[in-house]
C-alpha cells in the first residue's frame, strides 16, 4: 500500500468553484435550518394557526357561515354575565383537580406495586395500559351501562349488600354524576400515571436504598427520603400532562352525560361545543373554549418555575 | 449521512410538499351531485334511497346522486364545515333549526316549496315554521320526527286505565298509581338532543307559557303560566318517576322500555319499531298517545327534517331539480313508506296515504302534526333560539324544579339566560 501525499482529485477541483447550490445546502448552519423548517412549519400550521385564529375568533361575533365582525372582549363580558358559565369554570375545577389528584396517588401506588417482583409481571403491566388504549367513547359507553339503572352491575352488586333498590342514581344525581366522571376519568388516567412513574422507579439506584437500610431507614423512611425526591419532577411532568388533557376533556362527558344533569357536569370543552356547534355562536363557542387559558396558562409556568428550582 | 442522500432526501421532501400544494381538482360535477344526510335510525330508508331512489333519478335524468351518510349527531359538525369551506356537498339533510343558522349559504326555494305545495295537496303550517326563512323558503321540508306519549297498556289496564288520559293532571293521577305500583313513569329530563325538548316545551306551551313573545325580541319566560307549568313538572317529576330521568339522554328511555322498567315515556316511534321487532311481547303492550292537554291547549313538538340547497354549489340548479323531481315523484311515497310513518310528511297529499295503513299505532302522530311547533314558538325560530335550546335554557328550568329547586329561582335563571341570548 502506497501514502498519496498529493491532494484527492475531486476535492482539489471542487474548490475553486465558489457558490453552488449543493455547498450551500451542505453547510451545516444552512442545513440543520432547512431540517427545522418543517417541523416548524409543522407546528405554526397545525398548531399555531388554530390557536391564533381561534383567538381571532373569540373576539368577534363570528355567527356560522356568515362573516364576522370584531367586537373586542364582548364574548367574554359576555360570558362572565353567564351564570352557567361560572358553574362550567367551577366544575371544571373540581374535576380536573379531583381527577388529578386521585390518578397522582392511585398512580404512584400502582407504580410501586408493580415495581415488585412477581409472576408474569410483564404481562400485568401490559394489561394495566388497557384503560388507556381503549377508545374513549368506547369504554364510556362500558360505563354508561354499569352505572345505569336497571342494568348497573354496580347496583347488583350495592344490592345485594343490602342498599334498598334500585340504588343510587349515578348520572341523575348531580353530585353522584360529577363524582361518576371523576371515577371514571381517573380509571382512564390512571395507567398513564402508573406506568410513567414505573419508569421513573426503575431509574432510582438500588445502592441508595442499601445505603439507607444500612443507616437504618424504615419502609416508610426510605419512601420519603429516597424514591419520592428522585420521582419528584416525573411526578411534576405527568401531572402536567394530566392537568391539561383533563382540563380540556370532552370526549367522555360527551358520551356519557352531555353535561347534564342540569349543568352538573358540563366543563369548558362540553359548553364551549354547544355554543360554536350547536348553537352556532362561533365567537361565543371559542371565548368559552378560551377562558381556560389564562387559569392553565398560569398553571403551567408556575409548575416549569418549580421543576427548573428543583 | 453522506452529501448525496441528504441531497436525495431533500429532493425526495420538496416532491411530495410540491405534490400536496398542488389544488385538489375534483372531477368534474356537472352530472353528479351530493345529497348529506345523517344515518338514519331505520336503515331500510337509506337503503332505499341509495339502491332505488338515486339510480332511478340517474335512469331518468342522467345526473347521479351520490348519498352520503354521516353519524347521528354529527350533521351539525358537518354542515358547519361545508358551509364554512364552500365545498362538501350540494345539498344536505337538515335538523330542526339548521336552516335558520345557515339561511345565508342557503338557495331559496320558494319557487319550488309552491310548486310542490300545489301538486301534493298543500303544505302543513308546521311546514312553514320550520322552512320559511325571513319570508324565503330555504329548505323544502321533508318530514316531522314527531314525539308521542308511548304508554303500557297492560300496566294502565291495571289500575283501570284503558284509554290514554286526556289532560296532564289525568296522568299524573295515573302515574302516581303506577309508581306505586312498581311502574314508574320515565321522561328524559337530561341534557339528550330530542326526547327532553319533546315534551318539555309542548308541557309548556300547553299551560299557557313560552320563552319569547311572537315579536321574537321580549322574553317572557318569567309568567305565572310558566310557573304552573314548572310546579306540574316537579310534582309529576317526584311523584310518577325515578331519579335517573335528571341524568338521562336520550337512548336511556328506549333502554329502559325493553328492560320492562318503565310505564309511560315520550319519544319518537323507535320504541314501538324496536320492540315489535326484537321484543314482541313488549310490542303487543307499547301503544301510542297524542300528548296530554293543558289548561291552554294540547301541543306538540317539530322535530323537522328538510333538505336545503348550498347557494355556493357549483352544481345548484342540478340539487335544485333533483330535490322538485323527489318532492313530486310517485317513489317519495315508498320512501316514506320503508320507514313505516317513523318520518311523517308534512304535505296534506299524503294524509291518506297508505304508509297510514301499515300500523294503527301510528296514526297519531299524523294528527300531531296540526298542533306541532319548534321549540321557541309563537316567535319564529332564529339563531338566537338555537342559542337557547343548545343551552338546555328551558329543560334546566324544568329539571332543576323536579330536582327541588324553587320555581320563582329557576325562572329568575332562565330569565336571566334568555335576556342575554335575545338581546345580544
Amino acid at each position: 500500500m502506497t501514502i498519496r501525499t498529493e491532494p484527492l482529485a475531486g476535492l482539489a477541483q471542487r474548490a475553486p468553484r465558489g457558490w453552488s447550490l449543493s455547498t450551500w445546502l451542505d453547510r451545516e448552519s444552512v442545513f440543520s435550518w432547512l431540517m427545522m423548517s418543517l417541523p416548524i412549519l409543522f407546528l405554526a400550521g397545525f398548531v399555531g394557526y388554530p390557536f391564533f385564529y381561534g383567538i381571532l375568533l373569540s373576539l368577534e361575533n363570528r355567527p356560522v357561515a356568515q362573516p364576522g365582525t370584531f367586537i373586542g372582549l364582548k364574548n367574554f363580558i359576555t360570558d362572565f354575565h353567564d351564570p352557567i358559565f361560572w358553574q362550567v369554570a367551577i366544575n371544571t375545577f373540581v374535576y380536573t383537580g379531583a381527577a388529578t389528584l386521585l390518578k397522582m396517588v392511585g398512580g404512584l401506588g400502582l407504580a410501586l406495586a408493580m415495581n415488585q417482583n412477581f409472576r408474569m409481571k410483564n404481562l400485568v403491566r401490559a394489561f394495566l395500559l388497557l384503560p388507556f388504549i381503549v377508545p374513549t367513547v368506547l369504554s364510556t359507553v362500558a360505563w354508561m351501562w354499569m352505572l345505569d339503572p336497571a342494568f348497573s352491575v354496580v347496583n347488583r352488586l350495592l344490592i345485594e349488600l343490602g342498599v334498598p333498590p334500585p340504588g343510587p342514581s349515578w348520572l341523575g344525581n348531580p353530585i353522584l354524576a360529577m363524582c361518576s366522571i371523576i371515577v371514571i376519568n381517573t380509571w382512564r388516567g390512571l395507567p398513564f400515571y402508573g406506568i410513567t412513574l414505573l419508569a421513573g422507579l426503575q431509574t432510582v439506584p438500588p445502592e441508595l436504598y442499601e445505603a439507607a437500610t444500612i443507616d437504618g431507614a424504615s419502609g416508610w423512611q426510605r419512601f420519603r427520603f429516597v424514591t419520592l425526591p428522585l420521582l419528584k419532577p416525573i411526578i411534576m411532568i405527568v401531572t402536567l400532562f394530566s392537568v391539561i388533557f383533563t382540563f380540556a376533556d370532552f370526549q367522555l362527558v360527551y358520551v356519557l352525560t352531555h353535561g347534564g344533569p342540569q349543568n352538573a357536569t358540563q366543563l369548558f370543552a362540553t359548553y364551549a361545543f354547544d355554543i360554536g356547534m350547536s348553537a352556532g355562536q362561533l365567537g361565543l363557542g371559542a371565548s368559552v373554549a378560551l377562558a381556560m387559558l389564562p387559569a392553565l396558562g398560569i398553571l403551567i409556568v408556575a409548575m416549569t418555575l418549580y421543576m427548573r428550582r428543583a | 449521512m453522506g452529501n448525496g442522500t441528504r441531497r436525495d432526501f431533500l429532493k425526495i421532501t420538496a416532491a411530495t410538499a410540491g405534490a400536496a400544494a398542488l389544488p385538489w381538482r375534483a372531477q368534474a360535477a356537472s352530472k353528479s351531485i351530493t345529497l348529506l344526510h345523517e344515518s338514519s335510525f331505520i336503515p331500510a330508508f337509506d337503503a332505499y334511497m341509495k339502491n332505488t331512489i338515486a339510480p332511478l333519478y340517474e335512469k331518468t335524468t342522467g345526473v347521479k346522486v351520490n348519498y352520503e351518510l354521516t353519524s347521528v349527531g354529527s350533521l351539525p359538525t358537518r354542515v358547519s364545515t361545508i358551509t364554512e369551506t364552500g365545498s362538501g356537498a350540494d345539498l344536505t339533510m337538515d335538523i330542526l333549526l339548521t336552516p335558520f343558522l345557515y339561511d345565508e349559504k342557503l338557495a331559496d326555494l320558494s319557487d319550488i316549496a309552491e310548486e310542490v305545495g300545489k301538486k301534493q295537496g298543500g303544505w302543513y303550517d308546521a311546514a312553514k315554521e320550520a322552512a320559511v326563512v325571513k319570508g324565503k323558503w330555504k329548505a323544502l321540508p321533508f318530514a316531522n320526527i314527531g314525539q308521542l306519549m308511548n304508554w303500557r297498556t297492560d300496566w294502565f289496564a291495571e289500575i283501570g286505565v284503558k284509554k290514554f288520559p286526556d289532560t296532564w293532571e289525568e296522568l299524573y293521577e295515573a302515574g302516581k298509581k303506577l309508581k306505586a305500583k312498581g311502574h314508574p313513569f320515565g321522561f328524559e329530563l337530561g341534557h339528550g338532543f330530542g326526547d327532553n325538548h319533546g315534551w318539555m316545551y309542548p308541557l309548556l306551551w300547553s299551560y299557557g307559557g313560552h320563552e319569547v313573545e311572537a315579536d321574537g325580541k321580549t322574553v317572557s319566560i318569567d309568567s305565572s303560566e310558566t310557573a304552573a307549568a314548572i310546579d306540574f313538572c316537579r310534582k309529576f317529576f317526584q311523584d310518577t318517576m325515578m331519579e335517573d330521568c335528571l341524568g338521562w339522554t336520550d337512548v336511556s328511555n328506549n333502554k329502559s322500555w325493553m328492560a320492562q322498567q318503565i310505564s309511560c315515556t315520550n319519544n319518537a316511534e323507535s320504541i314501538l319499531y324496536i320492540a315489535k321487532r326484537d321484543f314482541p311481547d313488549i310490542g303487543k303492550v307499547t301503544d301510542q298517545a297524542m300528548n296530554p292537554q293543558g289548561p291552554k291547549g294540547r301541543f306538540h313538538f317539530m322535530n323537522s327534517i328538510s333538505h336545503s340547497v348550498f347557494n355556493f354549489s357549483p352544481a345548484k340548479e342540478e340539487a335544485r331539480a333533483f330535490l322538485k323531481w323527489l318532492m313530486t315523484t310517485n317513489a317519495l311515497g315508498d320512501w316514506y313508506n320503508s320507514a313505516d310513518s317513523y318520518y311523517q310528511p308534512l304535505l296534506h297529499g299524503y294524509d291518506k296515504a297508505p304508509m297510514w295503513n301499515v300500523e294503527p299505532r301510528n296514526i297519531p302522530y299524523r294528527d300531531a302534526l296540526a298542533t306541532a311547533h319548534l321549540p321557541g314558538w309563537p316567535a319564529p325560530a332564529s339563531p338566537k333560539l338555537a342559542q337557547s335550546v343548545a343551552k338546555y335554557v328551558v329543560v334546566d328550568m324544568f329539571a332543576k324544579a323536579a330536582g327541588g329547586a324553587k320555581t320563582p329561582d329557576v325562572i329568575k335563571t332562565a330569565q336571566a339566560q334568555l335576556k342575554q341570548i335575545y338581546s345580544a
